[in-house]
């Protein structure tokens, strides 16, 4: 910061050269009137009225239907939108900050089974990149470790905290699995033997996968007083529910093949994360309920025969064979680009999906996936009141513009690090 | 039969003896004149005389009943038994029936020659770098150039090999070794092996061998094809100022290049693309190449046909890929399966197209698949007679030995292939290959025995022979689809046959069959107690075969159960020749009707039959953007006719045979220019192995196959300038191209577009996240960088400088002095100085950018435009000062440390500023997206719709000096624009249609019909490899192909 060479900023801004301070506990109730609500659920209701105390929902409905003012404060937002706040499942975003830079990513520990690493320790709130995705209404996040076999524990957190533990909504939702790719030739000059090397190498690997699940299978059953051992140990909740596997994988083979051996082993909650090849497996996912986390839509098709718009249209595919799924950002520059979520969605919707199925991609579908549903994902008395407001679509670039947030009825500061600088380099020139 | 004679025999075991290495004599002419002898003189007259053989002296010459005359290794006389005298002490052979054809002539191999192992290829960022030549000596600069090594020098014969190549018919071969660039000369050697290399050699340096592979060299220069490119220009240009100055440097491999100027050139590619390149380097330098391709040729034919170049090209046909899992199936490339069907057709259609092809047997990793694949292109259209010319009389005049090898002609020499049938015939038998005079036994004619006979079987036992149950009238049949490997049928009663096996080695015949071993019919053998066939155990016949009574005869053991003792019988078979005539023609399969696929431009996905066509359209009541002062034109009509823009008005009328579009609803905007992209680029994006590399082009090594160009339509972009990658301070030059999907890299280029070159600064620039080992190249600062700016600069500057005085010099001062080294890397600076070609610079900090306005200051020229300019809004008013344009990222930001403070608001200010802004992609993924990034700088500060939309319309194209024909909707300008479904800043918004020159390159529904195509294509060729699959043909694993993408920081050729 150069501070020191531009006192007049400093005096003007210092409150923004940082990042904002979280917003302090909601104190009053407040009333949104008059905007068009988007509950998430699919309703869309014109003049509506969305009320919220001490961090929950009192009221998400038309406006006829809420006639107490008294004690709230009021705001106008005739004319926006109000939407749940968007939830950003498997991301980096807060342990890695700077992709080139080592020391500031800690997303992959070293080795291939880390089922008993947990991310929430690593999430720094005051990642410079939080405020800015919370600017286009992301306002929770699955912080997710990368790599490996096991990668390890996710988190959920909401995107306006003072520590990682005051940020926790869902501690340790699901543990990650990188399945090892189909041994496919990708060199026509390969020969069979080192086809078959490759393959069985991937078999060992399965086998190991294999040997850790069921031997944490068996080591919740040991009696207390056991031996303790933190990777087995970690595991327990995949055979009682209480721990989602995510499976990372992507080729239609291979999610049927990585489900199912996950059911055999006893593992209770199953979801895809990525699935690009989805569209190939429709009827297996819906057969067998598996949830997916789906792959950035903004997206090449993986193969050049693909569809140009196959990763377009593979949510509204998915929506039509009745599959559980929500969208994800995965991929390059993921911390930074997720303030793009609402837009991918938004493509979803050009390529098949009604407006309402798309925010319900981004929002409640996500929440359920996550397991936060009781509280999260769409604005219904009682649920917390973690919602955006936009003076137009939201899922639109060309209109989405936020007004306010709210997480748990704080209200969030609309500031960051770019904010700042587009501010001191306007006033620098004179622009408006 | 052949007639063998003792000589022959004897020879063969010296030759034995003389390959194990024993040192036996060898007859004389099997050694120089120069060398002495130890022992007795052995002299012989090598005279031998074919007689009455199918003789083809040439590939267009057949004579009947004809005499071939060679002595001493050479072909003496050749024409009618009649009329070829032959001398007394001839040995004779009569070759009645058979057939004698001229040795083949491959003219790429590396044979004798010892193998240069490339070492195993570490990425760059594994690897520290090595910046010059290891090669101690006077030689070239760079390891990858050593025109001076010399395959005679090299050669030794080598029995193992040679016999591989005499195995298919070859007599001589051009040997060289292939590896580097320019690799030095060739030589045409014959295959003998039992003479010395003096006299095995038939042409020392026969000819010059290049190649764009840089193979052993370690050298990190050059490290992209475009590099291979410029080295390859440079090297001519250096060679002829090396000869125009002799005494300047003392350079062994330019003086062996420019040596080997006059040889025929072999230029050895990658593919057909590389075909057009290596070319054009031809074209440029004076050089007709002769193109070793790799069977893909089909793919271009008019282009290849242009080069005017020789083909030499391999049978090398992919085998069928399993294609029984549908999802693996998937994997494989539309292309990939296409060339399975198309290669074998490959070399027919080069003869239709007219275009002079030798074939070759490289890169056939099983050479017993030469012939079959040899016959295979017969099938697709091939004549006998161009299989021979281009095995023959082609190669051996490309390479000028036209008095040497490929034909029989008194004076030749005597290499020549003795066959039993017509060359291509299926059952023809390569007999004898003789090289030099030199008989080489490949095989004997199996003898045929296939056929049907009457099967008896006598005992003279009387008691037993009720026992036996001998059935007078058994057939015994000889089958199997080659003489070599006959099967056996016994058909004991009519409608039972029994499998058996058969051997006949030297007319000497074992023969055996078990009754219970039925391929049809009720049980042979009596039935046991239990009902089942009872085993009796196998009966076996012994015998010899009498070829005059056409008749098997012989003892044997008639079994009568496991364990019984079987009856000794004697046996005859004889055959029945109407019969067996017969049993011939049944079993002979009529050849499956061949019906190939489309070629499509380009092969695979998307490919079209042909360009689309120019068209008059006139779009309906559109809301028009048009990027110009009029900005936004509700209900507007706008005619596209001659591939411009010709009238934009309300309520328009189509002229006659034009195509109305209704617009109604939609928005119709100028095509989007995508002012940074790195799609269709071949084999590399980055030079950057020096911290200058203002020699290289893109333009060498556009890809016009890259199915992203069909994606970037599909997404309303129709231009682009393609720029090399951000490794080093200055790149390479730009291509601008238009993406015109389905043409050449050349015809994607703009037509007298200026010139463009990158630059680049900051952290790739100097290495920052190469790894610990690429610490050395200068720069690794920001200090650094500049110095390599004012360094180039005053180079170029002196450069310039150097060659005026030259230029002002007469033409006889000239002759006096030596002349300036035209350097290829300086030219290109050079022409920025004089603002011939503009500067695109990657940059990324404010310090950085100041400090290149300020160099640009002080040696003299422009920075025409900031590409990413993260920063730019920090310094928008010095970049103003200097009339720079801006090309951004709309919200990119925190991949690395010299982007922590971009701001999805600098386009707005720096454009707010008064700069020229455009909002660039890339990135292949964001390149099909421009509208919806162009739609962000309405969000993130406040610009208006249009000026929006102009960031990625009428300001790139200004920033690349193509306004005046591009970048809006204004009439006369080039009839490039799209039809939107929606508003184009919105999310919501699909290019509907994309025209490009005014024709339409993409639409929806074109869409739709070219998916479907590709679906029945794909099916069409799954179920023709599965046919070829349950026919028994050879196959591979489903194999996919790796979609790689070039980013700034791509280095190396692979794509990431």
């Amino acid at each position: 910061m150069r501070r020191l060479l531009l006192p007049f900023f400093l005096t003007a801004f210092a409150a923004h050269a940082q990042v904002p301070t979280p917003a302090a506990p909601q104190a009053t109730p407040v009333l949104l009137l008059g905007g068009t609500l988007h509950t998430g659920t699919g309703q869309v209701i014109e003049n509506a009225a969305v009320a919220f105390d001490k961090g929950r929902l009192v009221y998400a409905g038309p406006r006829a239907g809420f006639s107490q003012t008294a004690g709230y404060t009021v705001r106008d937002v005739s004319g926006q939108h109000v939407y749940p706040g968007l939830i950003l499942p498997n991301t980096t975003l807060g342990i890695s900050e700077v992709e080139s830079i080592r020391a500031t990513v800690d997303d992959q520990e070293v080795g291939a089974l880390n089922p008993n690493v947990r991310s929430v320790i690593a999430y720094n709130t005051d990642s410079d990149v939080i405020p800015t995705v919370r600017l286009n209404g992301v306002l929770l996040a699955q912080s997710t470790p990368r790599g490996g076999l096991l990668s390890g524990q996710s988190s959920v957190v909401q995107l306006d905290a003072w520590n990682w533990q005051d940020a926790l909504v869902k501690a340790d939702d699901g543990l990650h699995l990188t399945w090892p790719q189909q041994v496919v030739r990708l060199n026509p000059a390969e020969d069979a033997a080192a086809l078959t090397r490759r393959q069985e190498a991937r078999t060992t690997q399965l086998r190991e996968l294999e040997g850790l699940l069921s031997e944490a299978g068996a080591y919740r059953q040991q009696p207390a007083g056991r031996k303790e051992n933190l990777r087995l140990s970690s595991m327990g909740g995949l055979f009682d529910g209480s721990k989602t596997l995510y499976i990372h994988a992507d080729y239609g083979k291979e999610l049927i093949e990585s489900v199912r051996f996950a059911r055999r082993l006893g593992v209770q909650k199953v979801a895809l994360v990525g699935a690009r090849d989805a569209w190939m497996v429709l009827d297996f996912l819906k057969q067998n309920d598996v949830a997916v986390v789906l792959s950035r839509v903004h997206a090449l098709p993986r193969r050049d025969g693909d569809d140009y718009d196959q990763p377009y249209k593979l949510p509204a595919q998915l929506q039509a064979a009745g599959v559980r799924y929500c969208l994800d950002y995965q991929g390059s520059q993921e911390t930074s680009g997720a303030r793009n979520l609402a837009f991918i969605a938004g493509t979803a919707v050009t390529y098949g999906l009604t407006k309402e199925q798309a925010l319900t991609a981004i929002t409640l579908s996500s929440a359920r996936i996550l397991g936060i549903d009781k509280d999260y994902g769409s604005l219904e008395s009682g649920k917390s009141a973690t919602l955006v407001v936009s003076k137009g679509d939201l899922l639109d670039m060309r209109t989405n513009a936020v007004t306010a947030a709210y997480i748990d009825g704080r209200s969030i500061a609309l500031e960051s690090k770019q904010t700042y600088l587009d501010r001191k380099f306007r006033c620098k020139y004179g622009i408006e | 039969m052949l007639t063998t004679f003792g000589t022959f025999a004897l020879r063969r075991r010296v030759l034995v003896l003389a390959l194990l290495g024993l040192g036996a004599a060898q007859p004389s002419w099997a050694q120089p004149g120069t060398y002495p002898r130890n022992g007795v003189y052995d002299q012989r007259p090598g005279l031998y005389a074919f007689t009455h053989a199918t003789i083809q002296t040439d590939y267009q010459t057949k004579l009947t009943d004809a005499t071939l005359l060679i002595k001493e290794g050479k072909v003496v006389a050749v024409g009618p038994s009649a009329t070829v005298k032959i001398p007394a002490g001839a040995v004779v052979q009569d070759l009645t029936g058979q057939y004698i054809y001229p040795g083949l002539v491959d003219i790429f191999t590396s044979y004798g020659v010892p193998e240069v192992k490339a070492p195993e290829r570490r990425g760059r960022r594994d690897a520290g770098p090595q910046f010059e030549s290891q090669k101690a000596g006077a030689y070239d600069w760079n390891q990858a150039i050593h025109p001076e090594v010399n395959a005679a020098e090299l050669f030794k014969t080598n029995a193992e090999q040679a016999a591989a190549y005499r195995k298919l018919g070859f007599g001589a071969v051009l040997t060289q070794q292939p590896d580097g660039i320019m690799r030095g000369t060739a030589a045409l050697v014959s295959l003998n092996t039992g003479r010395k290399e003096n006299e095995v050699i038939l042409l020392d340096k026969a000819a010059s061998s290049l190649s764009f592979d840089k193979g052993s060299s370690p050298q990190d220069y050059p490290g992209s094809l475009m590099g291979s490119i410029a080295l390859l220009r440079q090297s001519y240009l250096d060679a002829e100022w090396n000869a125009r100055n002799p005494r300047r440097e003392q350079n062994l491999s330019l003086q062996a290049l420019t040596q080997q100027r006059p040889l025929p050139a072999l230029f050895e590619v990658r593919d057909k693309q590389s075909a057009l390149r290596a070319d054009r380097v031809g074209d440029e330098t004076g050089v007709q190449y002769i193109i070793k391709s790799r069977g893909d040729e089909y793919q271009r034919l008019p282009e290849l046909k242009a080069t005017g170049a020789t083909f030499v090209v391999p049978v090398n046909f992919p085998d069928a890929y399993q294609v029984e899992d549908i999802y693996d199936a998937q994997r494989i490339a539309l292309e990939d399966m296409q060339h399975w069907e198309q290669a074998p057709a490959n070399a027919a259609r080069l003869r239709q197209a007219g275009i002079a092809f030798c074939l070759t047997a490289a890169d056939l990793k099983d050479k017993t698949k030469f012939w079959p694949n040899l016959r295979k292109a017969a099938r697709y259209g091939l004549s006998e007679q161009d299989i021979l010319r281009a095995l023959t009389d082609t190669p051996a005049r490309l390479l000028r030995a036209q008095n040497q090898v490929g034909s029989l002609r008194p004076g030749l020499e005597a290499n020549f292939l003795v066959c039993s049938r017509p060359l291509l015939a299926e059952d023809n038998v390569l007999l004898d290959n003789w090289v030099q005079g030199e008989r080489y036994q490949l095989s004997t004619l199996p003898a045929d025995y296939r056929g049907v006979y009457t099967l008896q079987l006598v005992t003279a036992d009387k008691a037993l022979k009720d026992q036996a149950r001998i059935n007078a009238d058994m057939r015994l049949l000889i089958q199997g689809s080659k003489p070599e490997a006959p099967e056996l049928r016994i058909v004991p009663a009519a409608g039972d046959t029994v499998r058996g096996t058969i051997s006949v080695s030297a007319e000497l015949a074992t023969l055996v069959y078990n009754p219970k071993d039925k391929v049809k019919g009720k049980a042979a053998p009596r039935p046991s107690a239990s009902g089942k066939t009872a085993d009796e155990g196998a009966t076996r016949l012994s015998g010899y075969y009498n070829a005059e009574t056409k008749t098997f005869a012989g003892d044997g053991l008639l079994a009568q159960g496991l364990s019984a003792p079987g009856i000794p019988i004697t046996w005859t078979a004889r055959r029945l020749d109407e019969a067996s005539r017969q049993a011939r023609l049944d079993t002979a399969k009529a050849p499956k009707p061949l019906a190939l696929g489309p070629v499509t431009y380009p092969m695979g996905a998307y490919g079209l039959k042909a360009a689309p066509k120019l068209e008059a359209v006139l779009i309906k009541n559109a809301t028009v953007w048009t990027s110009e002062k009029a900005g936004k034109l509700e209900g507007t009509d706008v005619l596209l006719s001659g591939g411009k823009i010709q009238k934009i008005g309300k309520n328009l009328t189509a002229p006659a045979g034009a195509r109305t579009i209704d617009g109604t609803g939609k928005h119709l905007t100028p095509g989007i220019i995508d002012e940074h992209s790195h799609l269709a680029i071949s084999e590399g994006v980055n030079e950057g192995t020096q911290a200058v590399t203002s020699e290289v082009r893109i333009g060498d090594v556009i890809d016009p196959e890259d199915v992203g160009v069909y994606r970037d339509l599909a997404g309303g972009v129709v231009a682009a300038q393609l720029l090399h990658g951000s490794a080093n301070p200055i790149g390479g030059q730009s291509a601008l191209i238009k993406m015109r999907w389905g043409a050449t890299g050349q015809e994607m280029k703009i037509a007298n577009a200026p010139g463009f070159i990158k630059f680049a600064l900051g952290e790739n620039v100097k290495q920052s996240n190469w790894g610990e080992l690429n610490v050395l190249r200068f720069p690794q600062t920001r200090m650094g960088v500049e110095q390599v700016f004012v360094d180039a600069f005053t180079r170029a500057k002196e450069y310039e400088k150097s060659w005026q005085a030259y230029d002002k010099l007469s033409k006889k001062a000239q002759a006096k002095v030596e002349a300036p080294r035209r350097d290829l890397e300086l030219d290109a600076l050079v022409e920025i100085l004089h603002d011939t070609r503009h500067i695109t610079c990657h940059s990324y900090v404010q310090s950085e950018i100041n400090m290149l306005l300020n160099v640009s200051d002080r040696m003299g020229f422009k920075v025409n435009t900031f590409t990413h300019i993260l920063e730019g809004y920090k310094v928008a008013d010095k970049m103003k000062a200097h009339g720079t344009n801006a090309s951004t990222f709309s919200d990119w930001w925190a991949y690395k440390n010299e982007v922590r403070d971009a701001i999805p608001y600098n386009a707005a200010i720096m454009h707010h500023v008064g700069l020229n802004v455009a909002i660039n992609s890339d990135d292949a993924e964001m390149s099909r997206r421009l509208n919806q990034e162009a739609a962000k700088s309405v969000k993130y500060g406040g610009l208006s719709e249009t000026e929006a939309l102009a960031l990625v319309t009428i300001n790139p194209a200004r920033m690349l000096h193509l306004d005046d024909r591009m970048g809006s909707l204004k009439e006369g300008k080039d009839a490039d624009v799209v039809l939107w479904t929606d508003n184009p800043l919105s999310i919501y918004a699909k290019a509907e249609y994309t025209f490009v020159d005014g024709r339409e390159y993409f639409s929806l529904q074109q869409d739709q019909q070219l998916r479907q195509q590709i679906q029945q294509e794909r099916q069409r060729l799954v179920q023709a490899m599965l046919g070829a699959r349950k026919a028994g043909v050879a196959t591979q694993p489903a194999t996919a192909k790796t979609v790689g993408l070039w980013h700034c920081d791509t280095l190396g050729q692979i794509a990431e």
